[in-house]
């Protein structure tokens, strides 16, 4: 068990950061640090897929001179993927500080626990 | 054999519309645009079907590369039978929005309206018929920005506390999302769901934690997003907030191409006997059991008319869920159906209730009486919500009938008790609407008979879906065989 964990430290290492992420999202009030938390979570991902994609003691898959054939370089698909997912993330992100900018225009405050409290009379419910 | 370009082509004509509509001047031009270009995808997406009747289903290559490499979209019966679903009700939508945009949305944003509906409708086709997972995760994303953005048009304080409390958790729920595509790349070392499928048919064996832990990263993170019932939370106050055709589209169509997802990840990559050896089934099951019950009992607490119809749609996404813990064939049969339905229900109910809200006000208490002002409307209203309770013929009536079949055929006959309760409670607070608003003396005093009354014109897509979903329960045999057929 434990050796495994060791063996896959940069596995053990995403899982963690996304369980920072995760926590850090679900259980600050403060839209910032939420916002920080979900890019903690998505860095997580790419951790973790880059790291499926790396092979030891193989080059980065740019063909200097000769052709080393398959062995000679490591799997690209996942980090050409993560180049997707970060531009994903990003685009998110924009629009998420986008919407708390208007949001700290209208309630003057980021604060979701606040932002709560001054509800309209209209949404009753649980 | 071009109709097998017919897909790809709907996705592309929706994206390259609602790309030239900022750079188009006049109002009329952009809504031409926006109609044009989803009734052309509904007739592109109609003689796919009729070559899928007679040819079968077929994968597409985009770009001529092959499989595992390049990207593949499968279309099958289902997927083509529910992006006509898609793009039918997105097009009566459009058509509505017509004679309501400018009273909800503020003028100079209504052009950027019909190009979010576009990609919207756009990147959810692309959810339906793609066959490679991380193809899928891009399409979630781009609908989930979309559908944050048809939340936020109406530039209220409301909205945005609505729309960032969507976004956060929709966030939450691709990550988990990305974090299960991981999982299955890492075991199985591709990105099509046809290759997983029979990498996995061999492996699973060995990787019973790793099989375990991405399929309950799916589930949750679709979940999320398609409001199974703990994480519905976001659901209400985005979809009651949101202008009135935005809701319905929100309510009839996201949350469905989502649980679609669900169910050809469940079905197509992992296939339902390696599924059913796990617990996840039980999970969404006694998840979309709670969903039916409770999602009605918060509606019935509701005064806000439009949150009475969100709270609807979380106890209605119960019963999908619900069809696929069953874990059997008709159950996935049903829930697919029930997809259809209630997309369509869904979509009157918000249209009818936004054209009533235009006239009087938003709570219970101001819609009494109204049947004598908005007749059509409040009849409109009620086939919906017959359906909603299960009235015979009607489509809800046929999902919850074979609901029930299908719960005896999996031999829970305990969960029967909860399909009853659960259409009970759905007459609860759908009838007091309906007979407030034509009966009672004290109700109608002082009101004028037709007086609020919309011009027929305005009132004719949502007329055209009322016979869709009167056609959709007539006609449920013939679909009902065509889903079955092609499930497996």
């Amino acid at each position: 068990m434990m050796e495994g964990i060791l063996n896959n430290y940069y596995e053990t290492g995403a899982i963690i950061l996304f369980g920072v992420g995760f926590v850090t999202l679900l259980m600050h009030n403060n839209l910032i640090k939420k916002i920080i938390g979900m890019n903690i979570m998505d860095t997580a991902v790419f951790l973790f897929f880059i790291s499926k994609g790396y092979i030891e003691d193989r080059q980065a898959p740019i063909v200097r001179g000769v052709h080393k054939g398959v062995e000679g370089y490591i799997n690209p698909i996942p980090t050409a993927l993560m180049l997707t997912g970060i531009v994903v993330a990003v685009s998110m992100t924009a629009f998420a500080l986008g919407l708390t900018v208007k949001i700290y225009e209208e309630y003057g405050t980021v604060d979701l626990g606040q932002i709560m409290k001054m509800r309209g009379d209209e949404n009753d419910d649980s | 054999m071009i109709a097998r370009n017919f897909p790809l082509l709907t996705i592309m004509i929706l994206l390259i519309c609602s790309f030239i509509m900022p750079i188009v001047k006049e109002a009329k031009t952009f809504k031409k645009l926006s109609i044009i270009s989803m009734g052309a995808s509904v007739v592109l997406n109609i003689s796919t079907l009729i070559y899928i009747k007679y040819d079968g289903s077929f994968f597409y290559r985009v770009g001529h590369w092959d499989a595992p490499w390049g990207i593949e979209l499968h279309i099958g019966m289902i997927e083509i039978i529910i992006g006509i679903l898609f793009t039918l009700v997105a097009s009566l939508v459009i058509w509505y929005s017509f004679y309501s945009v400018d009273t909800e949305i503020p003028k100079e944003k209504i052009r950027f309206y019909y190009l979010l509906i576009n990609i919207l409708i756009a990147s959810l086709l692309g959810i339906v018929y793609s066959n490679d997972l991380f193809n899928s995760f891009v399409f979630i994303e781009v609908s989930t920005l979309a559908s944050c953005g048809i939340v936020v048009i109406k530039d209220k304080k409301e909205n945005i506390k609505a729309t960032l409390k969507y976004l956060i958790l929709s966030i939450l729920g691709s990550g988990l999302f990305l974090m299960g595509i991981a999982f299955i790349y890492s075991i199985t070392g591709n990105l099509n769901m046809t290759f997983i499928h029979n990498e996995l048919a061999e492996i699973y064996i060995k990787y019973q934690n790793t099989i375990l832990i991405s399929l309950a990263l799916f589930t949750v993170g679709l979940g999320v997003k398609s409001a199974m019932f703990p994480l519905h939370i976001w659901l209400p106050d985005a979809h009651s907030n949101a202008p009135s055709t935005s809701s319905a589209l929100l309510s009839a169509l996201v949350l469905k191409a989502f649980v679609f997802m669900l169910i050809k990840i469940l079905l197509r990559v992992f296939s339902l006997e390696i599924v059913i050896q796990y617990r996840v089934l039980d999970l969404l099951l006694i998840l979309g059991s709670i969903g039916m019950i409770f999602g009605s009992v918060l509606a019935i607490m509701q005064k806000n008319i439009k949150r009475v119809i969100a709270y609807s749609s979380v106890a209605q996404m119960g019963y999908i869920f619900y069809g696929i813990g069953l874990g059997n064939s008709l159950g996935l049969t049903i829930s697919i159906f029930h997809i259809i339905s209630h997309a369509l229900t869904k979509s009157t109910l918000f249209l009818a209730v936004g054209s009533m809200m235009e006239q009087t006000g938003k709570n219970l208490s101001d819609l009494k009486g109204i049947g004598k002002e908005m007749p059509v409307t409040l009849g409109i209203f009620t086939i919906g919500a017959f359906s909603m309770v299960g009235i015979p013929i009607l489509p809800g009536f046929i999902s919850k009938w074979y609901f029930a079949l299908a719960t005896i055929d999996a031999s829970k006959l305990i969960y029967l008790g909860v399909i009853l309760l659960s259409s009970l409670l759905n007459a609860v607070y759908y009838f007091p609407i309906i007979i407030n608003g034509y009966f009672g003396e004290e109700n109608l005093k002082g009101k004028v008979f037709m007086s609020k009354n919309k011009p027929v014109k305005e009132l004719l897509p949502v007329l055209i879906l009322t016979v869709g979903i009167i056609l959709v329960g007539i006609f449920n045999k013939g679909i009902i065989n065509a889903i079955n057929k092609s499930l497996i």
